[in-house]
């Protein structure tokens, strides 16, 4: 196992009865990289996805976490092994203060610590101070007292990649994080990202292409739930596969 | 918000006020403390419904379990005051975790069927064993023994208005233990797990350890309720485990408003006055607490603190309304 | 031997009431999305509605009919005036308002028929016993098993191969469905709670010369609808089936073996096939 890979699957497949939505995936995500997932709709991207955040438990193959087997390990205690996940349809604690938000994600990383139920919320100064800084970090510190319900779409979405973040993960997994945003948000959603990979490795699945290229250090194409091509933003784009496979979807339609 | 003024401050000083004046204005002092016992077992309810978005239809399991175990200690063993009272407590608690581990394996409605069948096996559990617990009889000459501390007896508890007295006791270290326990990390984790479980256990909470943790606090502060009220009536009769009982809780408990602590003691204070003026009057007067009901749903989703709140309009109406529709199974 | 052949007929008799009770709870959760808290109320008013249908027609073939046509009425005009208020609110207040409706019909019937209950007997073609060899069985039992296997039939044939059916199972699926479905999405609704609480009402007919009348026994009923739908799966045809005659069968065995124990025995299976199999015998996850 190559150490500088802090993520590696290896014939990952997931099957949903007779149809095989991942059929047999090798990924790798390098430490520190921000990592790509791409593909026509139906390739098997979300599947993948479930299968990393445990979700969904593979049918085969196994997932390597920092030198770790966590193929079938419980969603929950993914966090703190260091993943954590953003949503594609936004899941916030819609009636709670934006600050609170972020504090009980980062309680999250208590585990069964946080069944204490005889001292304050805010005794445990960690968290405070973790939902404070990645206030700071996703730049919502004006709002933070408002009800996250109350926020804007994009500084919803935004706030969704800020709870991933309470985690303190050494990978960030995001799924389609500019999903809904309307184009004025994007450029702030892409700054975010490329900013968070400086001391993250980031893996996400997007659709929004011009923000793939512009961050992405490697990109996964996925075809029919398996991976087509692997390479840097400027290879994917140049290769006659991906256009196929993307035409034939369009074809189809 | 200092933690002290948290816990001790807002609505606990309504709630001591409460206790100060309802012996004072009520018609008699056993209508307060029956009032206060049902605000316990109502509070415990409050505590899964509003804090947790659990609907649990299992509160009487833990208030008869709670009456009988306390009756059957004192009866048998001679247990004292304090004594049967951690019974009742101990027992509620382990009622509660083995009705709760095996409910929570269901979420949503599925649940919800789930702790109104347990409750009906808890109904015919004690019919059947009625050597443990009279059966149709209930349990009868239930004693309330005294109030002793270090060896010390501080009073008989004979008279009605000395056992209020200790019942607002109780009720004042629970009602602060229960805002302790809403303000902690364990609380706020609970009304996380009720406005988006998803969310919680994807941030890394184990979900169902914390449900089940708040089922076991929700029935050991039933038991106790229920301990209380086999006190008062010097009895432990059936009635305690049927499902009316669970029904009646949860009524208490919405019917006062689910947002608040305060309104678990509107709710049982409400419905055990109608209950107490009408059924004097009217003997089918559960139709008009069915109506009520229904009226409660139509027009006051916030419950009588809801309804308070909106008209003091300490908070816009839209506010309190929104909170208490995201409290709920969904 | 015969005895134990006596209590398992006997068992799949409740069975089929079981299963008519649970059948309509199942299709309204269903279809709706709504839990019918007041099902055992109106099982009750049912068996009620017929005592009264046979005290002044002394026909009880009338009653059969009429009551549950009565129920199915009063439920469909429960559901235009308030059930439908509250399909779009959580599942809580659901719960509340037919609560609500369940204690009002109780007390409603309380003070109709008194506090102690009542008995209807059998209609006179059924008063009598049917012999199969050494097997002696009363007739109006047998009577009810069939009824509501051809009830069960009908329904079936309902669901599976009618427009409605189709419609409900549609709408079951996917309730993005019933919103396309356009303007006549109310009548659907409107329709299928009628249908399944009058087949409740007609449960509540069938067991009344079995069983008697006894007001407070609502809860009970629902009671056991839950375990039956919990066991069977919820919206499920065949759960319902399957689970009502199970419990059916399990109680009235039991009741030969633990007399007292017999109810807890139920409740008992329940959570055992929680355990073994959360979803139900046919729910799906």
């Amino acid at each position: 196992m190559n150490s500088s890979y802090l993520l590696e699957t290896s014939s990952l497949g997931l099957d949903y009865g007779a149809f095989s939505a991942v059929g047999n995936v090798d990924l790798k995500i390098r430490k520190g990289s921000i990592h790509t997932v791409i593909g026509p709709n139906g390739a098997g991207k979300t599947s993948l996805f479930h299968c990393l955040t445990g979700e969904r438990k593979p049918t085969r193959g196994s997932i390597h976490f920092n030198g770790e087997n966590l193929t079938s390990l419980a969603a929950h205690k993914r966090v703190s092994k260091g993943m954590s996940r953003s949503f594609q349809i936004t899941s916030l604690f819609q009636n709670l203060s934006v600050r609170e938000n972020l504090r009980i994600a980062a309680q999250g990383r208590d585990g069964l610590n946080a069944l204490k139920f005889w001292v304050p919320e805010t005794a445990n100064k960690a968290n405070v101070a973790k939902a404070d800084e990645v206030l700071e970090r996703i730049k919502l510190e004006k709002y933070a007292d408002r009800q996250a319900g109350e926020l804007s779409h994009g500084q919803q979405r935004v706030l969704e990649v800020g709870m991933a973040l309470c985690g303190s993960p050494s990978l960030l997994l995001l799924d389609e994080p500019t999903s809904g945003m309307g184009v004025d948000d994007i450029p702030i959603m892409t700054g975010l990202i490329s900013e968070l990979g400086k001391d993250h490795t980031v893996m996400l699945i997007e659709h929004n292409m011009r923000l793939v290229m512009s961050i992405s250090d490697r990109i996964t194409v996925m075809h029919q739930g398996n991976i087509l091509i692997e390479g840097s933003p400027e290879e994917v784009k140049g290769d006659e596969q991906v256009k196929k496979a993307y035409l034939g979807e369009s074809g189809h339609e | 918000m200092n933690k002290k003024t948290s816990i001790f401050g807002g609505v606990t000083i309504i709630a001591l006020a409460l206790m100060v004046l309802m012996p004072i204005l009520l018609p008699s002092v056993t209508l307060a403390t029956e009032i206060l016992i049902f605000a316990l077992a109502a509070l415990a309810c409050n505590l899964l419904l509003g804090y947790t978005g659990l609907l649990s239809f299992g509160q009487g399991i833990f208030f008869g379990g709670g009456a009988y175990s306390a009756s059957l200690v004192m009866l048998h063993l001679n247990f004292g005051l304090i004594s049967a009272l951690i019974t009742a407590i101990l027992v509620g608690a382990l009622l509660a975790l083995i009705v709760g581990a095996l409910a929570i394996r269901r979420t949503g409605i599925y649940f919800v069927m789930l702790t109104l069948s347990f409750s009906q096996m808890a109904y015919f559990l004690a019919y059947t064993f009625s050597d443990w617990t009279g059966g149709d009889n209930g349990l009868l000459d239930v004693p309330r023994p005294a109030l002793t501390l270090f060896g010390m007896t501080i009073s008989d508890l004979q008279s009605s208005e000395a056992f209020y007295i200790f019942v607002a006791a109780v009720f004042a270290i629970v009602f602060v233990f229960s805002r302790r326990v809403i303000h902690s990390p364990f609380g706020t984790t609970l009304v996380a797990i009720r406005e988006n479980e998803g969310r919680s256990s994807a941030v890394g909470f184990s979900t169902n350890h914390f449900k089940l943790v708040a089922f076991v606090i929700s029935g050991a502060i039933t038991g106790l309720a229920g301990a209380l009220y086999a006190m008062l009536l010097n009895f432990a009769p059936l009635s305690n485990v049927e499902l009316l009982m669970s029904e009646n809780i949860l009524i208490m408990t919405i019917i006062g408003g689910t947002s608040s602590l305060i309104g678990s003691i509107l709710g049982a204070g409400s419905i055990v006055l109608m209950g107490d003026l009408l059924s004097s009057i009217w003997p089918r007067w559960m139709m008009i607490l069915g109506a009520v009901l229904i009226a409660v749903v139509l027009f006051l989703p916030g419950g009588l603190w809801g309804g308070i709140l909106s008209l003091t309009s300490k908070f816009p109406w839209k506010k309190v309304k929104t909170n208490v529709t995201s409290e709920v199974t969904k | 031997m015969n005895l134990y052949l006596f209590q398992v007929v006997n068992g799949i008799g409740l069975g089929m009431i079981y299963f008519l009770i649970s059948v309509g709870l199942s299709i309204i959760f269903g279809l709706l999305n709504f839990v019918n808290f007041a099902h055992g109320a109106f099982y009750l008013l049912g068996a009620y509605l017929s005592y009264t249908a046979v005290s002044i027609t002394g026909n009880y073939w009338l009653a059969l009919i009429i009551a549950p046509l009565c129920i199915a009425f009063f439920a469909w005009v429960c559901e235009r005036t308030l059930i439908k208020r509250v399909y779009h609110l959580p599942h809580m207040y659901q719960i509340l308002v037919t609560l609500g409706v369940a204690l009002i019909i109780q007390e409603l019937c309380i003070s109709i028929w008194g506090p102690i209950g009542k008995s209807i007997s059998p209609p006179d073609s059924l008063k009598g016993v049917i012999a199969i060899g050494e097997f002696y069985y009363p007739q109006y039992r047998l009577f009810v098993i069939a009824f509501a296997a051809v009830v069960a039939l009908l329904v079936w044939y309902l669901l599976d191969k009618t427009k409605f059916g189709a419609l409900v199972r549609a709408g079951s699926e996917d309730a993005e469905t019933v919103s396309l479905l356009g303007t006549h999405t109310h009548r659907l609704f409107s329709i299928t709670f009628a249908l399944g609480v009058g087949l409740a009402g007609l449960a509540g007919v069938l067991a009344a010369p079995i069983k008697g009348i006894h007001p407070f026994v609502g809860p009970e009923v629902l009671g056991i609808a839950f375990v039956v739908v919990v066991i069977g799966g919820m919206g499920s045809f065949t759960g319902a089936l399957v689970g009502g005659l199970l419990v059916g069968i399990v109680q009235s065995v039991m009741s030969t073996l633990w007399p007292q124990g017999a109810s807890l025995m139920i409740y008992a299976a329940m959570a055992l096939v929680i355990l073994v199999r959360p979803y139900g015998l046919f729910g799906r996850a």
